[in-house]
């Protein structure tokens, strides 16, 4: 049957590229490259039966061969998520650790070019808009529409979202989608409640797509909040792509500058735990609303 | 809100042993090291001795019993000397070590010594603690960290040879055996015995030797007698199959040896003839202090080397443990919840350690183990305050987080009708959120102090110190009570 099969499938690639180079649409070395492909033996989709996966070995496994000091090399890789202790062979890395590399660039390319999954959404129960940013593409093109909210958006925001409050919280996918999905299951609710134990009026906290830090203060311009914070996708690493970071800042206007802003950084589950972050953020908050400042003007009243 | 970037602390660490008593002054400088970006860590960045007493001999009743009131008159003394009162120490630590390490001991000093160490008085004993303190005050656990070579301290004194093994600056394991410098005393730079302690009447009788207080010796008649202790030190070190009169000797389980040594250090009274270039030739340079702490040292390098075993000279010798006792006893918690800064401090805290292995999935099943414990304990006839410690909750997760806070105030309810403060001590770092969702779960405003990121391993009580650093932190003191047991 798989015989039968292929001279059918040649017949049929075979009559549509000659329709398709009789309309001029198909060069002849174009023709013969995909006819090659056609009567190749191997079929050209992968049989994901027969492909392994592969497993790398855990992180902190010891990669030099015949090391001086083993117990130096495992206490300097529990130091640091950096590459080091990973031998070679010659002047290469070795196959495993050439893999995990790839394996981490990936990782990282992925936590910034995917989106925040509309079932996540959901489930955090988060209102949803965008920046001016269309697309992927674009938001990362024009860092200044990610800067600012799209019309659409302005509209939702200034209908759907409660005006003076003390704190709006946004979460903004930035450059990692991964960092939202992985913390802020645990960071949101136990920020949530620390502001509330304190008394605090909380706007409904919402999501911001292709958004940028400074799309806070576009967001503050409507809502009139006192505080305003940002849990946003850091840059992604080769380390983690999980790590998130918290921006507050004391009413921004248009003369507001980056050293205005208050930033908690490094929080996944190798960092700041994102539980605790939430209950430290609660703190961070307070001085904030009492210091009526954030950035250097408040670590300058400190 | 003012937030000092470093501040110093006063502690004074005293250090009664067997036969020597000796004190010190540091300084610690606890600093922020986390960027502005972080949260803040607040670590000890410095330890400065600023003064080293003399040595004294430890003033005795009787054979065991300890003079509170003449200890209490060199700490006196030793004040003095630095220019300092006991106003201006914020923290100390007494310990009390060796032979002496006695429940009628402790209790006397800890009277006496009321009122010299600022905010608490902390009386520790137990060998295992000692030799541990010794290992930090010597440099060996800084050199196995430096180095990354497991060290095995060795604090030889007059009634104890302490063993802490330390990998990568931890104490991993330790042990006391009975052979000291000070086993048999003699007429000072004399050749005549003048006493002989049980454990040295033990070691003679497997040497075959027979010597009686008033005898005279020579060299060549002691010699064996000491190498034989001698050997007994390394013989820990070596095999954790031990000869009759090591076994004999041992006053706690043995090293278990899970790690191969690298170094050894020796720090102790006896330290210093370990690391001289010859050994004593004369009776009169054996007894110089009456007793045979030279020669001894001097047998425990030949031991040592025979065996293949690479000393290392420690930064500090006989006053390694009292060092160790004035700048390792302080503990600082990561970040902290208190509510009521005035509860602070609080002395000789019980823990409790009720979770033997993971946490429970539910409230009430956290609950039940906390009850279980409190019943097993008899914490309920306890007059004092206990601290439940634990590695974490089941996950990091905030919903976790959220159910151990439940389950606790669930397994604590009777306890905390008691009007008693909530303590709470994890290993992990989600203080200020377990925190946080204690209060919110809580019913009425609870008195809680929840310490995190650290370990209270093996520790009995602990007594927690006034808050630093703008309130972020607290200090703690680990105790183990050799004499509570």
């Amino acid at each position: 049957m798989a015989v039968a099969n292929n001279e059918l499938e040649k017949v049929i690639i075979q009559s549509v590229m000659e329709e398709l180079a009789k309309k001029g649409l198909l060069s002849q070395k174009g023709k013969d490259h995909v006819m090659a492909a056609a009567m190749m033996d191997t079929p050209l989709v992968p049989n994901t039966e027969s492909e392994e996966m592969v497993t790398f070995p855990p992180q902190e496994e010891m990669q030099i061969s015949n090391p001086f000091n083993a117990d130096a090399v495992k206490a300097m890789k529990k130091l640091t998520p950096a590459r080091i202790g990973i031998g070679r062979a010659g002047t290469r890395p070795k196959t495993m650790s050439l893999l995990r590399f790839l394996a981490d660039h990936a990782v990282a390319q992925d936590a910034v070019f995917l989106d925040v999954s509309e079932g996540f959404l959901q489930r955090m129960n988060l209102m949803s808009v965008q920046s001016a940013a269309v697309s992927k593409d674009e938001f990362l093109q024009r860092p200044d529409l990610g800067r600012r909210l799209s019309e659409e958006a302005v509209k939702i925001v200034s209908e759907k979202c409660e005006k003076n409050v003390q704190v709006q919280i946004l979460i903004v996918d930035g450059l990692s989608s991964t960092a939202i999905e992985a913390n802020i299951p645990d960071l949101l609710p136990a920020l949530m409640q620390g502001l509330k134990s304190a008394g605090i009026k909380v706007g409904a906290p919402f999501f911001v797509k292709n958004g940028r830090v400074w799309v806070q203060d576009h967001v503050a311009s409507i809502v009139n909040s006192e505080v305003i914070i940002s849990l946003i996708g850091e840059r992604p690493g080769l380390g983690t792509a999980e790590s998130l970071s918290a921006y507050m800042i004391y009413r921004p206007n248009e003369t507001t500058v980056e050293a205005d802003r208050t930033v908690i950084s490094n929080i996944h589950k190798g960092g700041i735990p994102p539980a605790e972050a939430g209950a430290h953020l609660t703190d961070v908050i307070q001085q904030i609303l009492a210091a009526k400042a954030s950035g250097v003007k408040l670590n300058q009243q400190k | 809100m003012p937030e000092s970037t470093n501040q110093k602390i006063t502690s004074v660490g005293i250090d009664i042993g067997t036969t020597t008593t000796q004190l010190v002054i540091s300084q610690l400088t606890i600093e922020n090291t986390a960027s502005g970006t972080l949260v803040p860590r607040v670590e000890i960045t410095d330890k400065e001795v600023i003064h080293r007493s003399r040595i004294y001999f430890t003033p005795l009743l009787d054979r065991d019993l300890i003079n509170a009131v003449e200890v209490s008159k060199i700490v006196e003394t030793e004040y003095k000397a630095a220019g300092l009162t006991p106003e201006m120490i914020d923290t100390g630590a007494v310990i009390i070590t060796g032979e002496t390490a006695k429940k009628e001991n402790a209790k006397a000093i800890i009277d006496a010594l009321a009122g010299f160490a600022g905010d608490f008085v902390v009386a520790t004993a137990g060998a295992n603690l000692e030799a541990i303190y010794a290992g930090k005050g010597s440099g060996a656990a800084l050199y196995s960290a430096q180095r990354h070579q497991v060290t095995v301290n060795i604090d030889v004194g007059g009634g104890t040879s302490n063993y802490a093994m330390f990998h990568e600056g931890k104490a991993v394991d330790s042990s006391c055996l009975n052979v000291g410098g000070h086993l048999i005393e003699f007429e000072r730079h004399g050749d005549r015995i003048t006493y002989i302690s049980e454990p040295a009447k033990i070691a003679l009788k497997h040497t075959g030797q027979r010597l009686q207080p008033g005898e005279r010796v020579t060299l060549p008649q002691l010699r064996p007698i000491v190498k034989a202790m001698a050997g007994c030190v390394v013989d820990v070190l070596k095999t954790s199959v031990h000869t009759e009169l090591t076994k004999e000797l041992l006053m706690t389980p043995p090293l278990q040896l899970a790690h191969p040594i690298r170094k050894v250090m020796i720090s102790g009274g006896v330290a210093d003839y370990v690391y001289a270039l010859n050994g004593p030739t004369t009776m009169a340079e054996v007894t110089a202090f009456g007793d045979f702490g030279p020669l001894l040292g001097w047998e425990l390098k030949v031991c040592l080397e025979r065996d293949g075993f690479v000393l290392e000279k420690p930064a500090e010798t006989v006053r390694a443990t009292v060092i160790g006792t004035g700048t390792q006893s302080v503990n600082l918690s990561g970040s902290t919840i208190h509510l009521q800064e005035n509860t602070l401090p609080i002395r000789n805290v019980m823990v409790i350690s009720p979770f033997t292995s993971l946490i429970p999935e539910t409230p009430q099943g956290i609950a039940e183990v906390i009850k279980n414990e409190i019943l097993r304990l008899q914490v309920d006839h306890f007059e004092g305050i206990a601290a439940i410690a634990m590695k974490g909750p089941r996950t990091m997760s905030f919903a976790n987080i959220n159910i151990l806070a439940q389950g606790l105030l669930l397994g604590m309810h009777d306890y905390l009708c008691k009007a008693k403060p909530l303590i709470l001590v994890v290993e992990a770092d989600c203080g200020k959120v377990l925190g946080q969702c204690i209060n919110a779960s809580a019913n009425k405003p609870l008195e809680l102090i929840c310490i995190d990121q650290l370990e209270v391993d093996n520790c009995d009580y602990i007594d927690i110190g006034k808050p630093l650093m703008g309130g972020r932190v607290v200090p703690v003191v680990l105790k183990t009570l050799v004499f509570n047991r």
